[in-house]
């Protein structure tokens, strides 16, 4: 792509979600979402073959049915309130509406079949992309909104989407469909704390961007879409097949690893707010996703897993530097004795 | 009638929504749009806001839609669909002219319809003199407002606009 409309396209990107993130006035926020998703069409369009302008196509057709309810719940809010301001929406009918819009956008269940679909059609750096950059928008309006939100229905979209994430991903093998269904997982956790206290979410939010950024970094560095090419990082960088250990653990939430600070703190709101019987549930079904990361931490870097001889020795192209990947491992395995400083936000 | 024409111009723009969400060949998809669009600028102006409806006219059918209508002429098929040439196609359009008949006799016969929203009958379509739009008509003054507190929104959308030709260009370019 031409350098100058690909930097425009993606300052478009960055415009849309800035734009969604600090508006005041409902309309506003809904050209922010039109905006972005506009423009990340040519961003997964990158290479021009069938498999990437499907996954274009279904992602447009279900961000396009999100931003048609999101108007709707609007002009709901609008009918009943007479005014434009981003406040809780008082009407329930456009909060429930308003919610499933916003589930749709994220990917939350029952919505969530477009994740994999889309994810594994692209290539990894649009992936990347799409489960990073793509979650900040939805997820602010959520925060925006909480006090209104029908804990029923939030509730159970959350605990559905912890079960779907780590029941969908036990049986894949291409990573980016790996990926996809850990973010929905995690939206799930994410969304299960808003309504409790929606700074856990945002910190659930910051931990899980960070953590994915270091997985997509290190399958961009070892260009490899499989279990099987992830398997012989080996042979090329054995520190590279360390940290995917380190890393895919800390995605899985096990102390002393970073990634287990969301889950702790969400675990530790909601056993205060006397729901005993649903924090388990989400630490069991978590235990789901746990099993496939540590398949690959198996295949990739405690075992030497089986492979004809002429593929041991891993070929690419020269080596990819990779920005930032150091601080970005450091930041998403290293995080949690700094838990304490929780205590400054709000 | 007139006190009741916003909701029969609104009946006819549904009914021609219905009638190109049921797939049709495209050129004439865009002739019920060209209907919609008309209907759609008589509704707009009975509220009052006729230089809208102007631009209506003008910019979406003027503009847009025979745009539309040049490049449909271009890719268009041997035997285009018809609503009648496919059982499916006017399945699917009865069915919604169904739907659109049943939900206006229910508007028309009960006082109150609490579907998804309350309407107390086809009263919330007759058009009032609220009596505050004396001197200055409110339309006009919301465009004077867009383009003088509202600059923000002018930016974000022409910017928009411009996005969104990039970004068909650089899809149809292909490799």
């Amino acid at each position: 792509m031409n350098p100058l409309i690909f930097t425009t396209i993606l300052m478009t990107v960055l415009l849309g979600t800035m734009i969604v993130m600090m508006s005041s006035h409902w309309l506003m926020i809904w050209i922010g979402f039109e905006m972005n998703l506009l423009a990340i069409i040519p961003i997964l369009m990158k290479k021009y073959n069938p498999r990437t302008m499907e996954a274009s196509t279904k992602y447009f057709l279900t961000q396009a049915t999100a931003s048609m309810l999101l108007m709707m719940a609007i002009i709901i809010n609008l009918m009943h309130s007479g005014q434009w301001t981003i406040t809780k929406v008082f009407n329930p009918t456009a909060s429930i509406i308003m919610t499933s819009a916003l589930a749709m956008k994220l990917g939350l269940t029952p919505f969530h079949f477009w994740v994999p679909e889309v994810t594994q059609g692209i290539s990894l750096t649009s992936g990347l992309i799409l489960l990073t950059w793509q979650k900040l928008a939805p997820m602010s309006i959520l925060y925006q909104i909480s006090p209104s939100i029908n804990l029923n229905i939030l509730l159970t979209m959350a605990v559905l989407s912890i079960l779907v994430g780590g029941w969908g991903g036990l049986n894949q093998t291409q990573l980016r469909k790996i990926m996809a269904y850990s973010s929905i997982a995690h939206m799930g956790w994410m969304t299960a704390v808003l309504v409790y206290n929606p700074t856990l979410t945002m910190l659930n939010m910051l931990i899980y961007i960070m953590m994915t950024l270091t997985m997509f970094m290190l399958f961009i560095h070892s260009s490899s879409t499989t279990t099987l090419s992830l398997s012989h990082t080996w042979n090329k960088t054995p520190l590279i097949t360390t940290l995917i250990l380190i890393t895919l653990l800390s995605m899985g939430g096990l102390p002393p690893l970073s990634g287990f600070m969301p889950k702790w703190m969400i675990i530790q709101e909601l056993t205060k707010n006397s729901s005993i019987i649903l924090p388990t549930l989400m630490a069991i079904m978590a235990l789901l996703n746990l099993y496939f990361y540590m398949r690959l931490t198996y295949s990739t870097s405690l075992t030497m897993f089986p492979s004809t001889n002429n593929m041991k020795m891993k070929w690419q192209f020269e080596t990819k530097r990779i920005t930032l990947l150091p601080p970005l491992i450091v930041m998403s395995s290293l995080l949690l004795p700094l838990t304490p400083m929780l205590s400054i936000l709000d | 009638m007139m006190t009741y024409i916003v909701f029969i111009l609104s009946v006819i723009f549904v009914v021609s929504f219905v009638g190109f969400s049921s797939k049709p060949s495209p050129i004439y998809g865009g002739l019920v749009l060209i209907v919609s669009g008309g209907v759609g600028c008589g509704i707009i102006m009975n509220f009052g806001g006729s230089f809208l409806g102007l631009m209506v006219f003008l910019i979406y059918l003027g503009g847009m839609l025979v745009v539309f209508g040049y490049t449909t002429a271009m890719a268009t098929e041997q035997y285009p669909e018809v609503w009648v040439s496919n059982t499916t196609v006017m399945g699917v359009f009865l069915l919604g002219l169904l739907m659109e008949v049943m939900l206006v006799l229910y508007v028309l016969k009960s006082e109150e319809v609490g579907v998804v929203f309350e309407f107390s009958g086809v009263g919330d379509w007759a058009i009032y003199d609220t009596g505050d739009s004396g001197v200055f008509s409110e339309e006009i003054m919301g465009v004077a407002a867009l383009y003088s507190y509202g600059a923000w929104v002018v930016i974000v959308t022409g910017w928009s606009l411009f996005v969104g030709v990039l970004v068909i260009l650089e899809v149809t370019r292909g490799d």
